[in-house]
């Protein structure tokens, strides 16, 4: 179990490594120049005021020279600072990374506390009135944007109710759960939506085949309860290709909730990556992809490591 | 069972340790506390100073019910400041906070009149190279350390070092040398006459900035150490600013908040809705569209509208060979009726004006060349300069302003109309600038800044020696000539028809065609009283505002 | 359709094909999205004709109209004709997905079966470079292509492309591993056939069927990753009609005009639920194992 988890861990490493190598280059072929695009259009400086700029955040020094300031230093922890606003990447990360990573779990919380239920229901009461609902839910959920459900929260709520889900204003958990809560639900049910629409329908696939094998039967057979059956032996057997899609998912969220982020303009991880591309800002782009990167192969490893959990036959060494 | 339940636990645990790392450790500015003695000043003789300041400054008439004292403002806006070292910032988002912390020698009133701030009086020679101002004598830092005119001499010191990189550095390039011969007096000696440094002097750029805790080691991009009625008190970028107010501000009895707290609220919309459910006190919204809404439907809002100085601009690249002759570029001005532009990208909410913004030079715009849609005139034009199947592209920057690539639009519909095809081209902030200051494009809507002062709007763009000229890659001898008269003219009422003539003479070789100016608008609840807006966007006035709740 | 179906059902039918087109047709939710699929191509191909008005022609006088018999779907702030923006909206949408799609089927497949066949050190490299890919989510990995590479028709489908390159590669390489064991391969081999033979001759067809089956669902993602591109203002250029970007554009006049925000979404959500059904259809034809 641990020679496995540090198998993964380590092939991790040249993961994260690669990224860092490619984001570094390409930020800096793109066209675009982070000093201009932090000055604007309002003023012009001189050569000489570019090139002490230039000087001062090192962008003079050669490309292998640059990365490997910027990889020494990461490897301390130091991801560098933003060129336009002068205030370290780290923190800026962590400071977005909770909003983020609560969305993240309360969509998955939504999702599982729907998805699964519904999603045996349908498989055990296969193509009865609750199956074609299921199966129709699930259908709507995969093909429904999340940037217009949103949008169409917003417009019931606030054509119907003459309110909003007040945004960008958000409060911490920790300091204050109600409010928070109440900023995160719309933007966690439109990403929970079709989250739980895909952990239905691996649920009801993969409960269905469960369904089918010998030791339901025998199960069956010898007279245990139809509820012991469902739960203790199918659900179980079931719970890998759920505990994937879920794990999954979950990780695209740490980052790819950005467009929902977008449209409740809550400030999020994905929201700072793409101001940080847009103003050209390195050292924003580096810090963030490397962070969105690492999560999303940390959640997918946390989800290998639940099936030990969930199946103790499966064991990893 | 006993599985699933320890996997929800797995879960959990998971979900409490990366919770745990990432426990946010947002960078927060903390204003020096640099306690110095004091100097004991006269305690009866700035009463009196104040009280006569007062009624020049304090734009607003007085307000009947008393104006209450304490509590705290919370306050929208879309975007934060994007730096807090006030020489160096170039945004208007920077500026609008920043106004509030640190104070320049000069601020305007609500008809955009220059009025000492800092300063207490200005003296300009007679050849308008010798500006002698005389500072206040009871304004204190942030830091307790009191202002003289060793501060003033070392923010401008600072501004013109070229390792600044300060954003105004050209604009007071024209200081030769500043003398400082008492504590309360700073000349500045200039190589050229230049009546126009006065307005320059009103924004965050050319504030005034505490000396001793600078040279003691303190950096203005990190702590606050500025003289404004309000203090840094916690800036978590992009999400919240807090000020608390300055006790000692030079003006006694203001502000009269006790806080304002800033909310970063990128969505428009969503201010609006935190407006309507009162989480909000009060915002300044630039998008019209939002603007219009917040005022549907019964809305016990109070919205101010004031036009804006930014204006709105189709800029053609006269040195592009589709653009060399004056002919093609007036047939496009011809063709563009610049209301339907604003109709359609701004839903109306807005003033088409001429080149210069200010309202005191604006031009009568039935003087200006084909202010008047014109599409026969557009089409002969065309004819003459025997152009036929011209094309080009006009670029526009995603979401700056929002309204830009609605502008580029309209434009692309009407100029179609006369046989003119064009492309639009949407490109990032950050290489739109590039190319923009490159002077890389064929045509491109911007909106660009305005100033009170028409100097500052033209000079930079249309002299031949202006330092964004290149960008407007048109000038004229003629109009060299006009700009530098212009300058070396202390009176409005006389540079006043020397502009005017300016924007005739520039509206007629069309190298750009101007469009609108928009609105600022400030939307709050009926409590939230005091506030004068200024038609260049300045929240100074802030420190007037009082909550009647 | 349905009849049709019936009809073969009680008969011997010879050939696989037409074995695998009857499962898919049997059910109705195929049937469903093959429809909704047909009437997106239809009107895809012929927007010009079908559209009453042009999709960038500006009424100045009739904007924001809600709908009427002049505009079926009313119209935007420019005055332009929702529905045949719409309809020109497929057609941009449409495209963007088949090319970037072909793209992406084409250089992953390719790379994924000539990992496969290879095998050893080049499949293993090659392997690791589509994993970098898989460190990060899809929809934020286009956007931040797109937004490098700026807005516009190319670069989106560069992007989507690009996102969707490693998931054929990896769909495509993993039906070569087992069937490069195969005696018909083996045998193929041992008469000299050349490799580009082999793969295209006997092992492509037989791995043809996850292929097909991703490539339906690629499509349904492409349409959602134009559309969300565009919503956030990165992918097509204005005036050109993306579903997208009409929908970002309604967000701000959603009270005067809501009109302007429910078809657009409407239209994108039709468009992804046909594909979706005729991909688990065509997958469960093509796989009855999977069947569910």
């Amino acid at each position: 179990m641990q020679r496995y988890l540090a198998q993964r861990l380590i092939a991790f490493i040249p993961t994260l490594f690669g990224i860092s190598i490619v984001i570094f280059i390409v930020m800096r072929l793109l066209p675009g120049d982070a000093i201009n695009a932090m000055v604007g259009t309002s003023f012009k400086l001189t050569d000489a005021q570019i090139a002490a700029l230039r000087a001062y955040f090192g962008f003079d020094k050669p490309l292998y020279e640059q990365y490997w300031i910027w990889l020494t230093a990461a490897l301390r922890g130091d991801f560098g600072f933003s060129v336009r606003s002068g205030i370290p990447v780290l923190p800026e990360i962590l400071a977005r990374f909770p909003l983020t990573f609560e969305l993240a779990i309360l969509a998955m919380l939504i999702a599982t506390t729907i998805g699964i239920p519904i999603g045996i229901l349908a498989a055990v009461k296969r193509d009865s009135t609750i199956d074609l609902a299921g199966r129709l839910f699930a259908l709507i959920g995969l093909a429904l944007p999340n940037f217009w459900m949103g949008t169409l929260i917003i417009l019931v709520l606030s054509v119907a109710f003459g309110v909003l889900p007040t945004s960008g204003d958000y409060t911490d958990f920790v300091q204050d759960p109600v409010t928070n809560l109440k900023q995160l639900f719309f933007p966690a049910l439109t990403l929970g939506f079709a989250f739980s629409a895909s952990v239905m329908r691996t649920t009801r696939s993969s409960m269905l085949e469960e369904l089918r094998q010998d030791y339901t039967r025998t199960a069956r057979g010898k007279g245990l309860k139809e509820q012991a059956v469902i739960v203790g032996h199918c659900l179980k057997n079931a719970l890998i290709p759920i505990i994937t899609i879920i794990g999954l998912e979950t990780g695209y969220l740490f980052g790819g909730a950005i467009i929902v982020e977008e449209v409740f303009a809550l400030p999020g991880i994905g929201r700072y990556l793409l101001t940080g591309i847009a103003q050209r800002d390195y050292a924003v782009v580096q810090g963030t992809v490397i962070f969105i990167a690492f999560n999303f192969v940390l959640i997918n490893l946390i989800a290998d490591l639940a099936y030990a959990f969930v199946n103790p036959r499966i064991r990893y060494d | 069972m006993k599985r699933t339940a320890l996997l929800v636990l797995v879960w959990v645990v998971a979900a409490l340790i990366i919770v745990a790392c990432a426990t946010p450790t947002p960078e927060t500015v903390v204003q020096t506390k640099v306690v110095e003695q004091t100097r004991v000043v006269e305690a009866t003789k700035i009463v009196e100073q104040t009280n006569v300041v007062e009624k020049v400054v304090t734009a607003t008439p007085p307000p009947t019910p008393a104006p209450k004292r304490g509590g705290t403002l919370i306050a929208a806006r879309a975007a934060d400041a994007t730096g807090i070292d006030p020489h160096k910032q170039t945004a208007f988002a920077s500026f609008r906070m920043l106004e509030l912390i640190y104070d320049p020698l000069f601020a305007f009133d609500k008809d955009l009149k220059i009025v000492p701030n800092l300063a207490e009086s200005w003296k300009f020679s007679e050849d308008a190279k010798t500006l002698t101002v005389t500072l206040r004598k009871n304004v204190k830092f942030h830091s307790g350390n009191p202002m003289t005119s060793e501060d003033v001499k070392f923010s401008f010191e600072r501004i013109l070092d070229e390792k600044t990189g300060a954003a105004a550095r050209s604009t007071f390039a024209g200081i030769d040398k500043m003398d400082t011969p008492d504590p309360y007096t700073i000349v500045f000696n200039l190589k050229a006459p230049n009546a126009a440094i006065l307005s320059a002097m009103t924004n965050p750029n050319s504030a005034i900035i505490d000396k001793k805790a600078v040279t003691g080691g303190a950096d203005p991009a990190k702590v606050d150490v500025g003289t404004g009625a309000f203090m840094i008190d916690k800036w978590d970028p992009d999400r919240t600013f807090t000020m608390k107010a300055n006790k000692d501000f030079w003006l006694p009895g203001l502000p009269r908040l006790d806080a304002i707290e800033w909310r970063t609220i990128p969505d428009e919309s969503s201010i609006l809705a935190g407006l309507r459910a009162k989480t909000l006190d009060w915002a300044f919204i630039n998008d019209p569209r939002v603007a219009i809404r917040a005022g549907a439907g019964g809305s016990t809002l109070n919205i101010s509208r004031a036009p804006a100085l930014a204006y709105h601009v189709l800029q053609l690249n006269a040195k592009r060979p589709m653009f060399t002759d004056v002919r093609v570029r007036q047939a496009i001005a011809c063709a563009i009726d610049r209301q339907e532009v604003l109709d359609t990208a701004s839903l109306g909410e807005g003033e088409v004006t001429g080149p210069a913004t200010p309202p005191f030079y604006r031009a009568n715009l039935n003087d200006l060349f084909c202010y008047k849609k014109d599409v026969d005139k557009a089409k002969q034009l065309l004819a003459d300069a025997k152009v036929t199947n011209l094309k080009f592209k006009i670029m526009a920057a995603t979401g700056e302003p929002p309204t830009a690539v609605a502008e580029a639009q309209n434009i692309q519909a009407q100029l179609k109309k006369i046989g003119i095809e064009t492309e639009i081209e949407t490109l990032e902030l950050g290489v739109y600038v590039d190319r923009w200051l490159k002077a890389d494009f064929d045509a491109v809507v911007a909106l660009n800044g305005g100033n009170p002062d028409p100097d500052v709007m033209f000079y930079r763009y249309w002299h031949s020696t202006g330092n964004l000229n290149n960008v407007a890659n048109y000038s004229s001898p003629e109009i060299d000539k006009l700009l530098e008269q212009g300058r070396a003219v202390a009176d409005p009422e006389k540079r006043k028809p020397i502009y005017i003539e300016i924007q005739k003479k520039l509206t007629e070789a069309a190298p750009w065609v101007w469009l609108y100016v928009g609105y600022e608008y400030r939307v709050g609840q009926p409590y939230v009283k005091g506030f004068t807006p200024l038609p260049n966007g300045s929240l100074i006035y802030l420190r007037d505002a009082w909550l009647d709740k | 359709m349905f009849s049709v179906a019936k009809a073969t059902q009680g008969q011997v039918v010879k050939s696989n094909q037409s074995k695998t087109l009857v499962r898919f047709l049997r059910y109705r939710s195929s049937q469903i999205g093959l429809a909704l699929v047909l009437i997106y191509v239809i009107v895809a191909l012929f927007a010009s004709i079908l559209a009453p008005y042009s999709p960038i022609e500006q009424h100045a006088k009739d904007r924001l109209q809600e709908p009427n018999a002049n505009y079926w779907l009313g119209t935007d702030e420019f005055g332009r004709d929702l529905l045949s923006r719409l309809m020109h909206g497929a057609t941009n949408s449409l495209r963007i997905a088949i090319i970037s799609v072909a793209l992406a089927c084409l250089v992953g497949s390719a790379l994924g079966m000539m990992a496969g066949y290879i095998g050893g050190l080049f499949d293993n490299a090659m392997m690791r470079v589509m994993d970098l890919f898989f460190a990060f989510p899809a929809i934020l990995l286009a956007l931040t292509i797109v937004a490098a590479l700026g807005p516009g028709a190319i670069n989106t489908i560069l992007a989507i492309a690009v996102v969707y390159t490693p998931i054929f590669a990896r769909v495509a390489r993993a039906p070569v591993l087992s069937l490069k064991t195969t005696e018909f391969v083996q045998a193929a081999q041992a008469i000299g056939a050349r490799h580009p033979h082999i793969l295209l001759r006997h092992i492509l067809p037989n791995a043809l069927a996850p292929i097909i089956v991703q490539i339906t669902l690629a499509l349904s993602w492409a349409m959602l990753t134009e559309a969300g591109l565009s919503f956030l203002g990165l992918g097509t250029i204005p005036p050109a009609p993306s579903w997208g970007s009409m929908l970002s554009e309604s967000r701000k006049m959603m009270e005067i005009a809501p009109w302007m925000a429910i078809f657009p979404g409407l239209a994108i959500m039709l468009g992804v639920l046909g594909f979706n059904l005729l991909g688990d259809g065509l997958r469960d034809a093509l796989d009855p194992r999977l069947r569910s």
